[in-house]
């Protein structure tokens, strides 16, 4: 291949393309669809300062608390709230379908709720509008529109043979509409990295890898498309007439995209039926019954914890302990509802990861998934980002919980059996303030990365056997 | 004639794989529809029958001692499923039918959504609505983008020009052996929905059916106005695409991004802390001042006096809970009535878009849609109340579990707002059908009529 006719050939296919009017038209399509993606994707992601001032406003009416039974604080309870990062302008992925905010208390794990979803009409099924959708969706089609022709009608008019006979090889004239095409691709793809870019210099609040995943998202976008552009050109140079060429990868865009990811996921939901949440909280709440009470410091359950308790510091009562006895319960309690929930969230998680299972393993045949779900997760809006979240809340719950039974532990008396209203037997309220707020933090890119290894690995295998494909149809291809 | 056409027609690949497709995707949405409808009946009987299991398992632990039996004890209001919720789920994936709540709090209890796979969630469900909206168009541009150019491409039009007596009735002709075969598969299709999900043949089944065939109409109506401007396979193809990427993937996105920015819903997690601080604050301010207020929503206990300000107090305890509310209730109607806005919102624009039509108004007939669920949580505060007065009294008066009518309290139902359908909603619908016919005779006289005369 000379590179000098590789650059000529891409060239004259840009020049080419810029002399029909069509071109300036989905050009035109693309601006109105960016701006109002852009528009949407920030009044998205301006959300966050309605969680970040919820988080400060439930912060504040913690410290606010006077003395009280720590017991009470551990119901008081407080809240974590789900910030979306900073990326999320491009890419909505799972957001909208995810809970935003969940109520953090003693021995009860609630679940997030509040998602825009559970707020939004039927519309929200048709899908929204993001700059991730637009180049998952929107752009595929375009470089078919663009490119079907390119090989196909040269054959059909024979300039095709005029090019072969000026000293062209068939590689080079394959390549280099290729280039050609993926160079305009660039033009509809650069333009959205770019003001990503911007929003996210115009963003306060900024996240240390930001960047870092922004390259990778424009890199993995770059080659999505050169990886269209190759297969839009061997497409061309395998059709008979341009038509059956457009036909053929419209067809495949409704199908890789439209119709075969819904469908698998619904199949694979369909085969992994997951319970609900009646289901999934009378099932926990089962299996702490038969634990006992931790409420109760006289529960039979924890006869044989209190025996053991008294026979070491040798008292036969609990009032005559050193220390309080009902937040000693209550901290085995929560150990003992705080595993089993655990448990039954991983399997729950578990049953969620098998739905998406069939979908997933789909990625290797359809580069639209791979970089779907690459997408998503280098944009911080992935499930396994949600997962993530559940389990910092989760954990922050569990802090707090045991934290307060140990201050119940320590500073109320044990004479206090049961019971925790009154002005009487409290905690100093500096503690409240002394235990530090929930802060969400977001995955870092390695783990994500790794998360997401397949879709890595499934747009390269793509890029190979797109190359590969070309230098095959170099071999094969006729001018008639 | 005809009965060659219909041949041609039901021989060409494009109809048999359209055929294999649709009917394979319309069992699925079927099979989805029905588990779904059947996991939805097993949770509400699962209910029904443990509620009186769960009362009195609590009796026999707390009988002595109302207040905390009370703080236990759930009980449960139904919203009933209409079997056409299988073939358009909408929000109710989301959205539970069962309210299972306590006589605390209520604010705290009743938004919980279901446990959904948010993946599953964004890729969406494939109802059988989904399949009307959104594959059959697909379809139907298959079946007809190159009804006229493929003659002219091949060659056969000129022949065919001079040999039908009218090439409208020609063209109009071959549409319709389409459109009679599309409708008939759906026909099968709803048939086929209504035998296995049980569904009866009533108004609102009716209203699905002719909404269904209604939008087939519309996409004929568009594609024939395209095949009347007489050009080629290839730009008929990408207008047509063009149309239905428009018409159910870009505008339905565009409006409910629209309304989603236009109508934020912070006041959900404003309700939340103030649900939270109304009732817990209420541990360190004295119980007369807690009382006072609980007697200004409900003076009709005020006969039970006030609690001694030292211990504890059930009384106080269900006035705690209920200034939760309280005090959390602005918020809770700003959020409610921005809900509703957002429904009113997209109704208003989808009305003059067929497919964001047919979704809202088939979500309206299988009750799924977001206002039926506000209606349901409406409900849910009024039940709530209920139970509520009738226990207070008994709580306060430290009754004993003896005193309860235990057999009021089977599980109530909710039966939805049984609104009937409205037929002139179907006018916008018809207009914009009656607009492309119009538009297509319009461009027939042009490119057909005036180059014949010349």
């Amino acid at each position: 291949m000379r590179r000098e006719v590789l650059l000529l050939i891409a060239r004259q296919f840009w020049v080419s393309t810029f002399k029909s009017k069509g071109i300036f038209l989905l050009m035109g399509i693309m601006v109105v669809l960016l701006v109002y993606a852009v528009y949407s994707g920030v009044g998205y992601h301006d959300q966050n300062h309605f969680r970040i001032d919820h988080q400060e406003k439930a912060r504040e009416s913690w410290e606010g608390n006077p003395d009280k039974h720590p017991h009470r604080m551990a119901h008081f309870g407080t809240f974590a709230f789900r910030l979306k990062h900073p990326l999320s302008v491009f890419d909505f992925g799972i957001e909208s379908y995810t809970g935003n905010a969940v109520f953090l208390e003693a021995h009860r794990q609630n679940v997030a709720n509040f998602s825009e979803a559970g707020f939004s009409t039927g519309l929200l099924r048709f899908g929204e509008l993001s700059m991730g959708m637009i180049l998952q969706m929107i752009l595929p089609l375009i470089i078919f529109f663009l490119g079907y022709a390119s090989i196909v009608s040269d054959r059909e008019n024979g300039t095709l043979k005029v090019l072969l006979t000026q000293g062209a090889s068939w590689k080079e004239i394959l390549f280099g509409r290729s280039i050609g095409l993926f160079g305009i691709s660039c033009l509809f793809v650069i333009p959205f990295l770019v003001v990503t870019a911007i929003l996210l210099i115009l963003e306060e609040h900024s996240v240390d890898d930001q960047w870092v995943r922004l390259s990778f998202l424009s890199l993995s976008y770059i080659v999505f498309s050169f990886v269209l552009s190759l297969l839009t050109i061997s497409v061309s140079a395998r059709s008979q007439s341009s038509k059956s060429a457009l036909i053929k990868l419209l067809g495949l865009w409704l199908f890789m995209i439209v119709i075969l990811p819904r469908a698998s996921q619904a199949l694979g939901t369909y085969f992994h039926p997951s319970p609900s949440k009646l289901e999934f909280r009378a099932a926990i709440e089962e299996e702490i019954i038969q634990y006992g009470d931790s409420h109760d410091p006289n529960d039979e359950h924890f006869a044989a914890l209190r025996d053991s308790v008294l026979r070491a510091n040798n008292v036969d009562s609990i009032s005559q302990l050193s220390f309080n006895y009902g937040g000693l319960v209550m901290r085995e309690g929560e150990k003992i509802s705080a595993s089993i929930f655990n448990e039954h969230q991983q399997q729950l998680v578990s049953i969620y990861r098998d739905q998406n299972q069939l979908t997933r393993s789909l990625i290797l045949l359809n580069p639209y998934l791979a970089i779907k779900n690459l997408s998503m997760t280098l944009c911080g809006t992935d499930f396994e980002s949600y997962v993530d979240f559940q389990n910092q809340a989760e954990d922050y719950r569990y802090s707090l919980a045991q934290k307060m039974n140990e201050l119940q532990i320590k500073y109320i008396s044990p004479k206090r059996v049961s019971g925790s209203e009154g002005k009487v037997y409290v905690v100093d309220k500096s503690e409240w303030k002394a235990f530090p707020d929930f802060k969400h933090q977001f995955q870092n890119i390695q783990h994500s990365l790794e998360n997401e290894l397949i879709s890595i690995v499934s747009l390269l295998i793509w890029l190979v056997l797109a190359v590969w494909v070309i230098l095959y149809l170099s071999r094969k291809s006729t001018a008639l | 004639m005809n009965q060659l056409m219909i041949k041609q027609f039901l021989r060409t690949r494009t109809f048999q794989f359209g055929l294999i497709l649709i009917l394979l995707l319309g069992l699925i949405s079927i099979i989805t529809g029905r588990q779904f409808l059947n996991d939805q009946r097993e949770r509400i009987s699962h209910v029904v029958e443990k509620q009186e299991g769960h009362i009195a398992r609590n009796i026999e632990f707390h009988g002595d001692d109302l207040g905390l039996l009370l703080y236990y004890l759930k009980f449960s209001l139904v919203k009933k499923q209409s079997p056409l919720v299988a073939l358009s789920i909408g929000q109710n994936d989301l959205n539970p039918s069962i309210q299972s709540v306590k006589i605390l709090a209520l604010e705290g209890q009743k938004y919980d959504t279901d446990l959904v796979n948010p993946t599953k969630l964004l890729f969406g469900n494939l109802d059988f609505s989904f399949i009307l909206v959104y594959v059959f168009p697909l379809l139907i541009i298959a079946f007809t983008y190159n009804l006229l150019s493929e003659e002219e491409e091949s060659g056969t039009w000129k022949m065919v020009s001079v040999t039908v007596q009218s090439k409208l009735k020609f063209l109009l002709s071959k549409l319709l052996v389409r459109l009679i075969s599309l409708l008939a598969v759906m026909s099968f299709l709803f048939i086929a929905a209504s035998l296995v999900l049980d569904i009866p043949w009533n108004e609102a089944f009716f209203a699905f059916y002719m909404i269904g065939v209604l939008y087939q109409v519309f996409w004929f109506a568009i594609c024939f106005w395209v095949i009347c401007l007489k050009r080629n396979s290839s730009f008929n193809a990408v207008v047509l695409l063009f149309f239905w990427l428009m018409l159910v993937v870009l505008l339905p996105a565009v409006v409910n991004n629209a309304v989603t920015n236009r109508y934020p819903v912070p006041e959900a997690l404003t309700t939340m802390i103030k649900q939270r601080d109304g009732y817990h604050q209420k541990w360190d301010t004295n119980k007369r001042e807690t009382l006072v207020k609980f007697y200004k929503s409900y003076p009709q206990f005020e006969s039970f006096g006030f609690p001694p300000e030292e211990g504890f107090n059930w009384l106080w305890y269900y006035a705690m809970q209920h200034l939760g509310d309280d005090e959390s209730v602005e918020e809770s109607k700003a959020m409610a009535s921005k809900i509703i806005e957002r429904e009113e919102m997209s109704k208003q624009i989808g009305q003059f878009f067929p497919s964001m039509y047919a979704l809202l108004t088939f979500n309206e007939l299988a009750e799924t849609s977001l206002v039926d669920h506000m209606s349901f949580l409406e409900r849910t505060n009024k039940f709530h109340e209920d139970t509520r007065l009738y226990f207070y009294p008994k709580i306060f008066s430290e009754s004993t579990a003896d005193d309860v009518e235990w057999e009021k309290f089977k599980p109530k139902f909710y039966e939805g707002r049984n609104q009937s359908f409205s037929w002139t909603g179907l006018l916008p619908l018809a207009s914009v059908i009656l607009f492309f016919i119009g538009l297509s005779a319009f461009m027939y006289r042009r490119n057909f009529v005036s180059i014949a005369n010349d």
